[in-house]
Formats: C-alpha cells, sequence, structure tokens
C-alpha cells in the first residue's frame, strides 16, 4: 500500500472534522430524507402507489447525497497540498524516495476514500427507499459510480488549485467557486442560450454549443444516468468522458506544480 | 563526493547562484558560510533535487542531480532549516512512515527506526504526539528521519538555527560521530563557531559566487595546514613597525597586509624556513622584534576579511 494513503488516512481520522463531518452527513441525510417522505406521504398518498414514493425518496436522496458530497469534497482534498507547504512538510516528502506520482495519488485516493466512507455509511439512509420499491440495484449501482466519478473529478481539481496555491484558505476558496462554476454558472449559461434558441423538437434538436456548458454539470451528469439503461448513450457517456478527461488534466497539471515546488519546500 | 560546477540560478530575474562552484570530498564535514540571501539554501536545494539549477553541473556521489534525481536522493539525506514535522503523528509512526517512503523493506524497516529512536535518544518518547516534543527533540527526531536510508551524504541548511546551547552542543557531537562514521557533510551556517569546530573546511559564498577572504582564498582549511598555502604571520615590534613593513614588502614570497607602529601582519609563502629566513631579516635590519606568531586564523577573521561585517 502506498504509504502516503496510509498516513493521509490515520490524519484525517485524527482529526474533529473525521468524525464530526460523517456524522453532520448523516444527520442532514435522514433530515431530507424524514422531510421528503412526509411531504410526499402526506400530501399524495392517496394517489401515489409505493413503488413511486420510492422513487421520489430515491431522487431526493441521489440529489441531496451530490450536493452534500460537492460542498464536502474541497474540504478533504483543498488543503491536502498546501497543509504540507504549511507545515513545511513538503520537502521531506519530495526529498524522498516517494516520486510526484505516489505524492498525488496517495493525497487523491485518501479523498476518495473519504467519500466513499460517506457514500456507504449512507447505505443505511438509502434502505428507506428499498422499503418503497421502484429502485432496483441497476439504478443505485450507476447512481452512486457516476457520484463517485463526478467526485473524484472535484478532488482532482481541489487538488490542482492545493498544488497551485501556497495557503490552504485560499486554494479551499478557489475549489468552491468551482463547485459554483461547475453547477449553477454552467446551468445559467445553458438557460440563457436555450433562451434564444428555438428548439422544439426535444433534446437533441438543441444545437451541440447551447448544451456543451451542461456536460460540465455534475447535476446534469446525475440526471443523464438516471435514464433507461439503453439510452445511457450519449449524454451520459460524453459526461463521463468530459469528467474523466478533466481529472485526468488536473491531475497532470498538479504533478507539474509539485515538480516545480522545490523552492517553496 | 559533492561537486557543483558554476551552478547558476535566476528566481523572477534575480540571481540567487551565479556560477558557484564547490567540491567536498568524501569523508570530509564541510562548511558553508555567507551572509543571508548569499546563495546557500538555492544551492543546497539544488543539489537535493528539490530545484534544478538554470545552468551548471551538480553532481553526488558521481551522479547527476538533474539527471538521476532517484539515484541522487537514495544516497543524500536533507535537512532544511525548518524542519516540518507532522505534529499530529507519533514519533515512531513519523520514521515508519519516512522509512516506508525511502523503500526499506517491511524486516529491515522495524530495525531502522528502532536504532533511529535510540540512536535520537527518543526511545521513551516513541508513542508521543511530535506536537509534545520540545524543540531540541524535533530537531533530533528530523535528523533521525534524515538518517533513516542510511545516507552517503547530508546537506544540513542551518541546522542549529533556534536550538538552545545545549542541543547545539548535542548536534555538533552528533554530526562529529556522524562523520566520523564516513558521512560526508556538507553544513551551512551562521554560527561560525560551531563551523570552527567541526568543519574541516569552510566555502564562502555570497551574491552567488564564490567570495574570497582578505588573502584570496574562497575555501578555507580549518583542520591542519596546507603547505602549499601562504600563511599568516604576526610580528609585534617595539615601535618602528611602518619601516618594519617596508622592509618586509621588499622580501620575496612576503605580503605585508598590516602594518601599524606596534605590529605587523603578514603572509609568507613556502615553508617554515622562509618565515625564519624573514624573521632573520627583520632582525638584521635592526627591527626590534618582541614577538613572532603565527596567530590561528579564526573563521570569524575571515568572514570578516571577506564580507567586511560580522555574520548576521
Amino acid at each position: 500500500m502506498n504509504p502516503m494513503i496510509r498516513k493521509e488516512l490515520r490524519q484525517r481520522m485524527r482529526e474533529r472534522r473525521g468524525w464530526i463531518l460523517p456524522s453532520l452527513y448523516l444527520l442532514v441525510l435522514s433530515a431530507i430524507i424524514s422531510f421528503a417522505y412526509y411531504g410526499v406521504s402526506s400530501e399524495s398518498s392517496a394517489t401515489m402507489q409505493g413503488w413511486q414514493i420510492g422513487t421520489v425518496l430515491f431522487l431526493t436522496l441521489t440529489y441531496s447525497q451530490l450536493a452534500l458530497l460537492l460542498l464536502m469534497a474541497p474540504i478533504f482534498s483543498a488543503g491536502a497540498l498546501t497543509i504540507e507547504k504549511e507545515q513545511r512538510t513538503l520537502g521531506g516528502l519530495l526529498t524522498s524516495l516517494l516520486g510526484p506520482v505516489q505524492i498525488w495519488w496517495g493525497k487523491f485516493a485518501a479523498s476518495l476514500m473519504f467519500i466513499l466512507l460517506l457514500l456507504v455509511i449512507g447505505i443505511p439512509v438509502l434502505s428507506v427507499v428499498f422499503a418503497f420499491g421502484g429502485v432496483g440495484p441497476w439504478e443505485v449501482g450507476i447512481v452512486a459510480f457516476t457520484t463517485l466519478v463526478i467526485l473524484g473529478t472535484m478532488s482532482a481539481i481541489s487538488l490542482y488549485w492545493s498544488s497551485a496555491f501556497r495557503r490552504s484558505v485560499h486554494a479551499t476558496a478557489v475549489s468552491y467557486v468551482t463547485v459554483v462554476l461547475m453547477t449553477v454558472v454552467t446551468l445559467i449559461i445553458f438557460g440563457i442560450a436555450m433562451s434564444r434558441v428555438h428548439s422544439g423538437d426535444g433534446w437533441h434538436s438543441i444545437p451541440l454549443k447551447v448544451r456543451a456548458p451542461l456536460y460540465l454539470n455534475p447535476l446534469f451528469f446525475l440526471t443523464s444516468a438516471l435514464v433507461p439503461k439503453n439510452q445511457l448513450y450519449p449524454e451520459w457517456f460524453i459526461c463521463l468522458g468530459v469528467f474523466v478527461a478533466l481529472a485526468a488534466l488536473c491531475a497532470v497539471l498538479t504533478l507539474r506544480n509539485l515538480r516545480r515546488s522545490g523552492d517553496i519546500a | 563526493m559533492i561537486e557543483a560546477a558554476q551552478i547558476r540560478k535566476r528566481y523572477n530575474g534575480s540571481r540567487a547562484l551565479d556560477g558557484f562552484t564547490l567540491r567536498v570530498e568524501k569523508g570530509e564535514l564541510f562548511g558553508l558560510v555567507g551572509p543571508n540571501g548569499a546563495g546557500k539554501t538555492t544551492l543546497i536545494k539544488i543539489l537535493s533535487t528539490l530545484i534544478r539549477a538554470d545552468s551548471g553541473v551538480a553532481r553526488i556521489a558521481g551522479m547527476d542531480v538533474t539527471a538521476n534525481p532517484i539515484g541522487v536522493k537514495s544516497v543524500v539525506g536533507y535537512m532544511p532549516d525548518q524542519p516540518g514535522l507532522y505534529q499530529d503523528m507519533r514519533v515512531r509512526e513519523f520514521l515508519e512512515f519516512f522509512a516506508e517512503a525511502f523503500h526499506i523493506p517491511g524486516q529491515r524497516r522495524r530495525a531502522v527506526v528502532e536504532q533511529g529512536l535510540a540512536d535520537s535518544g527518543l526511545v521513551a518518547r516513541a508513542e508521543s504526539f511530535v506536537e509534545e516534543l520540545s524543540f531540541g527533540m524535533k530537531q533530533r527526531l528530523f535528523l533521525a528521519k534524515t538518517l533513516l536510508h542510511s545516507p552517503q551524504v547530508l546537506l544540513l541548511d542551518e541546522p542549529a538555527t533556534g536550538l538552545d546551547p545545549l542541543a547545539r552542543v548535542d548536534l555538533r557531537d552528533q554530526l562529529k560521530r556522524l562523520n566520523q562514521q564516513g558521512i560526508t557533510i556538507l553544513l551551512s551556517s551562521h554560527i561560525l563557531a560551531d563551523l570552527q569546530e567541526i568543519c574541516s573546511r569552510v566555502a564562502l559564498i555570497a551574491g552567488g559566487k564564490n567570495q574570497e577572504d582578505g588573502a584570496g582564498r574562497s575555501v578555507i582549511e580549518l583542520r591542519g595546514q596546507d603547505a602549499t598555502q601562504p600563511q599568516l604571520y604576526e610580528v609585534g615590534v617595539l615601535q618602528d613597525g611602518e619601516r618594519a613593513g617596508q622592509l618586509a614588502s621588499a622580501v620575496a614570497g612576503v605580503k605585508v597586509l598590516h602594518a601599524e607602529p606596534l605590529r605587523i601582519v603578514v603572509e609568507i609563502s613556502g615553508d617554515a624556513s622562509q618565515a625564519s629566513e624573514f624573521l632573520r631579516h627583520l632582525v638584521i635590519s635592526g627591527v626590534q622584534v618582541v614577538r613572532f606568531d603565527r596567530p590561528p586564523a579564526t573563521l570569524e577573521q575571515r568572514y570578516r576579511e571577506a564580507f567586511g561585517e560580522k555574520p548576521r
């Protein structure tokens, strides 16, 4: 096992936020599912069947989970490299036999593992949905995979900012700006562009240049995963390609920054 | 063991190193001294592979630091001026992490960590968190980490900064011991007394270049005398110091550095017989010599000659 991963996980679990964040996450998720359940069951108990309630709860949970994790991802990764600069420990790492790739991978994997931990501890909440039906293993699997890809990309982006800045506070702030740009600004740009285009024949009649910003949008990526299995192509696959390419680009840029950071180490 | 030739490095347009050259032999404890901003840290960072020189050649144990950084890292132990430690790790965990980072295999790793704890006197604190240690202990822990992979070369950048006097003595003794074990050490420091006591030679650096002392030497011998180098002599006279100076300057192989009414300082090339001949010449010429010494040239004197100031 990469010693960086073990070190990172050990340090993260020793921090107060190592248990505060998962606890908060579970509390908020439970609150959301409770409100959603009471909302759905009180308003439409006569008209909605169990599987429909299950579907509504699943969608609520899926989007809420992504929103919460998008807020948490920068906390885990935006400070990962800046803390090494702030503590002046980066020099020790760079002069050891750990290469920049191992350092990056250790930081990235540790961030992703923490997110995975949050996804796993959310399973008991998700199990409420199964009681109502309407959601199968495929839906759960594709949503979990898509969420993981989105958060992996956000972690890679935050790690890049962490390699570009010297202070954690700056890297974290810019990481949140990136989250907002990708989730909100892309939607606004799409909305503005759509208002200037007349297309009444469905999604595929919208010109690609109008749709393009949405391929960067995590919520759209997640939505594209919720279509029937045979309709995943092309939107989900395009989003997957865009997010993986973005993560790879950030990884390459982070490695370049790491190799050049000896003067501040 | 350590070679740096014509090293140049610029940061944002300003020159940190401007053709600095250095050669440290195997088994030496070599000092590097110069004012703030002289380029000492930049040189040590280049040698430790942290940064790349713009031009010039740097080699450690015959390996080019740019072409073979992994090879260099495996034989070099680097200690920066402000050693960074993971405060939230236990002492043993810290050493274990770096033993793993230096790819020391599992079975040997445990032995190496135990040895590191014993050598640094931290066995009793092995399970303490790093943040609970005193500054001196942290410095010892970092040195133990630096030695985990049994480096042949130690690059130490101001290791005594912030240490109390006893911890400084401890560090000096430890460096002497390591040097006696055959480790080549390049040590930059502002504490001239420390360098004077433990180093065999010291290089002077200023403005990123080799700096010369009053005698035109950029590397000062502190242990043993180099017969090929001119030697300093101080001559005490009764009253005619200036005349003595004029007489001395007429003697071949003698260079007058200072001439005062009661004292002249000269530099004599060649062996002791040349000095004896010079003394005889002064006495025959009627100069009333009351003292003829070869004063131990302290590093501080040389530093003043080279930089015209006290070390900062």
